[in-house]
């Protein structure tokens, strides 16, 4: 059996110094809302609390009634929430016995109104104890199947009435549920004491497979008497370690069931044992092709529980790193979706990635580093742009859109290009509302959303740009959006360029950012203040945040739930790339087995991030 | 002197094991195969900027029958772990690994339930690329290292008794000229345990 470091690392968790109030639960959330009102007034006693929360609608409801409220949610006209965003959980049991609450584990809905541009957190205490069944939402929102599975996969809550609940990131035969609080974080206790002659050595490597004489166990709804195709994770066109299994009639595709995790690193896991500002570094190594919206994703949601002010300057470079980092993101995915497709199309991997170092050489400049950047610091960014950045930054402005038409002369109008993409992975409206689809693959199929102008976040609703839809619904729409949204992208740096203030590029509370090295000689408070935030960290109020933003890849969000102390009691990530890659199913049936590759170019999928 | 002078312009002399080894060393194939973030760096390395076809080694195979080298790029997952190591097994002898970057060569800031330690757990290692990730020079600087030492490699090295051999005192190896990658020449201390019979 697997070998799972039974030694719990006490060292690694830092509870704040003597302090009786910690670890203390997030309050009930308190006031009302219409929407509130309308809920509470339709579910009377079943609804536990209702609220406001740090800004945040929040719902606390009793199991039984979790599915009707969803489809009232849903189906009512005045509230209309038509998409499950993202699903997650906590496990309270190292938390204070609850008031009115007493289950162990939570389960967390995070539901979004396209048309009303309203949020809503909706949480069910679990019935159960230690062995949690709540109702599932898939039967409504079809976008909880992978999310539902993944609650049960890493914390083992059940959910009665999910069509295929199994594991999804751990290996099938894993013996625990990592997330739980009583699991240890695992790993070398000591770095570097296990050697060669320990006995876990004998097994490393096979102990998660089957032995080979025992056939491989197929997807439930696979027919082994139709052709059954492995597809990764050792694949070049899988953009990564996604592993496949195809069921084909002849070259046309019959079904698609990915299998994940092969590159699950246990970030949640991770974060849960590392104060506030070291998990910063993190983010940048989940969608490592957009480091710094991962970046900007994370610091947003522990700001919103510190409720701390940003300095004007730093919203706008924050912007800055953004879109520049959308624009790299995007000419990496052009670069390789045409490799995918084409196959010679080797000439637009090198133009693309020329421009893209442009960016990255930028990104050197101001943090040191090209991929893993950690710019992007609780409080502001870690240090004030050199000066010679703006005039290089215009360069580039300068040169992108020139290039973005010399890309477009190789592809837009091409008959193989057309051809390879109209028509394939097609998704109406509804299926990618429900499926919980965002970011490009949503408004490829015609959903008018972006949270930067929708929800705006870090100053967005001061930029003037547009947010590019496309109705086909199919991969030549999407590439269509993309490239626009790299057009859209310079428009904003060049706003932001224009209107860059002088300021402060990180806050000067100094409850949250570290005081100037200058002003440690002259007082002693600022010594104080540094010498806190160094041993304790920053100090959390509790309470939960779920702040999410338009990474380049859709919603990238984050759910944190604060104990009071240094280190985030739960975090949770909504990977914009694993929700996405949901539609692959869909997406794929009908059509032959050389489109697959068209659609997962098609989703833009990073799988760190699906993974985690 | 000797045989040289007497041969017609255009003719070299040189011993087999040398000639084998410089045709090696300049045309080492890579396993189309990345992890993690690392492989964003590789890629970079095989673009225009770095190019590392002036290495002979931009053929990136995406089989690994056909493949020389294996980039292990970025953190191996445990349920990673055995495909990487069909996938080392299914290469082709002679075959080497790079370690890329801090979490193929010792997990990384990954010390956690999911993540193996470094992939010299499961497959031997020949050259490890320190950084987070490495810049694509730090790359193409370990397949410096890694010609190095396959232009020092002997017949003899690959036989299986030798390796055998090596496995049992692996402290008895002389370092050669005190590198620590000179202390490892061709010899695979961790080679892949080696069935009786």
């Amino acid at each position: 059996m697997l070998n799972v470091s039974p030694r719990r690392r006490e060292y690694e968790t830092l509870p704040s110094l003597n302090n009786p109030a910690i670890p203390a639960r997030a309050p009930l959330p308190q006031g009302e809302t219409d929407d509130t009102k309308r809920i509470v007034e339709r579910f009377g006693d079943a609804v536990i609390a209702a609220g406001l929360h740090n800004d945040q609608q929040m719902v606390y409801i009793r199991p039984d009634q979790l599915v009707d409220l969803a489809n009232f949610l849903k189906t009512e006209e005045k509230l209309a929430y038509e998409a499950l965003v993202d699903v997650s959980s906590v496990d309270c049991s190292k938390l204070p016995a609850g008031e009115t609450i007493d289950a162990r584990f939570h389960t967390v809905y995070q539901l979004r109104s396209y048309t009303r541009k309203r949020h809503l957190t909706v949480v069910c205490p679990a019935d159960g104890g230690s062995q949690p069944v709540v109702p599932s939402l898939a039967p409504v929102f079809e976008g909880a199947v992978w999310p539902e599975r993944e609650v049960y996969d890493l914390m083992g809550v059940g959910f009665s009435g999910h069509p295929d609940l199994r594991r999804i990131l751990m290996p099938e035969n894993w013996p625990n549920h990592p997330l739980r609080k009583d699991m240890p974080l695992g790993g070398e206790p000591v770095p570097f004491t296990l050697t060669w002659e320990d006995p876990e050595f004998e097994t490393l490597g096979k102990q998660v497979l089957p032995a080979e004489s025992v056939a491989p166990v197929l997807p439930p709804g696979m027919n082994r008497e139709r052709m059954i195709v492995n597809m990764g994770p050792h694949h070049p066109s899988t953009h990564g370690v996604l592993r496949l299994v195809v069921e084909l009639d002849g070259e046309d595709v019959i079904h698609v069931d990915p299998d994940l995790g092969y590159l699950h690193s246990g970030f949640e896991k991770t974060g849960e044992n590392k104060r506030y500002k070291d998990f910063v570094y993190y983010t940048d190594r989940m969608d490592y092709l957009s480091a710094m919206n991962n970046n900007l994703g994370y610091v947003l949601a522990v700001e919103k529980l510190l409720g701390v002010e940003i300095p004007e300057r730093a919203q706008v470079i924050r912007v800055i790193m953004s879109e520049l980092q959308r624009i790299a993101s995007h000419l990496f995915w052009l670069s390789t979706h045409v490799l995918d497709i084409s196959g010679t199309g080797m000439s637009l991997l090198m133009y693309a990635t020329r421009e893209r170092e442009r960016i990255l050489d930028l990104f050197e400049m101001v943090a040191g580093a090209r991929l893993t950047i950690s710019y992007i610091r609780i409080g502001g960014v870690w240090k004030d742009l050199p000066p010679a950045f703006l005039s290089h930054l215009q360069d580039l402005v300068d040169l992108l859109p020139g290039k973005f038409d010399e890309y477009e002369t190789m592809l837009t109008a091409g008959p193989l290009w057309q051809e390879r993409l109209e028509g394939i992975g097609r998704l109406s409206r509804e299926e990618a509302i429900n499926m919980g689809l965002t970011g490009p693959m949503l408004r490829g199929s015609g959903v008018d959303w972006d949270l930067r102008r929708d929800m705006p976040y870090s100053g967005y609703e001061n930029y003037d740009f547009d947010v590019p839809v496309s109705t086909d619904g199919d991969c030549y729409g999407r590439y269509i959006i993309r490239m626009e949204e790299m057009r859209q992208s310079v428009r904003i740096l060049k706003q932001a360029m224009a209107n860059l203030p002088d300021g402060l590029y990180r806050t000067d509370n100094r409850k949250v950012s570290l005081p100037p090295r200058a002003e440690l000689d002259v007082s002693m408070e600022a010594l104080i203040h540094h010498f806190k935030l160094m041993t304790e960290g920053l100090q959390v109020p509790p309470g939960m945040a779920y702040h999410g933003i338009e990474a380049s890849k859709g919603e990238l969000g984050f759910y944190v739930y604060s104990d009071g102390s240094a280190v985030p009691y739960r975090l949770h990530v909504r990977g914009p790339s694993f929700n996405n890659l949901y539609a692959i199913s869909k997406m794929c049936r009908g059509h032959m087995l050389s489109d697959i590759v068209a659609n997962i170019g098609s989703i833009d999928i990073v799988l760190g991030e699906v993974d985690r | 002197m000797g045989l040289e002078d007497k041969l017609p312009e255009g003719i070299v002399t040189t011993k087999l094991e040398d000639l084998v080894n410089w045709s090696r060393a300049n045309s080492t194939w890579p396993l189309l195969f990345g992890l993690a973030c690392c492989a964003i760096e590789m890629i970079a390395t095989g673009t225009a900027r770095y190019d590392i076809s002036r290495y002979g080694s931009e053929l990136f195979r995406a089989s690994p029958r056909q493949a020389d080298l294996m980039i292990v790029s970025g953190r191996v997952s445990n349920k990673m772990a055995p495909v990487i190591k069909r996938l080392y097994d299914q290469m082709l002898e002679p075959k080497w690994v790079i370690a890329m970057g801090i979490c193929a060569s010792a997990g990384g800031p990954f010390n956690n339930y999911a993540i193996i330690q470094g992939v010299d757990k499961i497959i031997p290692v020949d050259v490890y690329v320190p950084g987070c990730p490495p810049r694509p020079e730090a790359l193409l600087y370990a397949m410096d290292k890694l010609r190095e030492k396959q232009g020092r490699e002997t017949f003899a090295m690959r036989r299986r008794d030798d390796i055998a051999a090596a496995m049992v005192a692996p402290q008895d190896i002389a370092p050669e000229g005190g590198s620590p990658i000179g202390a490892l020449s061709g010899l695979r201390k961790h080679a892949p345990r080696i069935p009786e019979a």
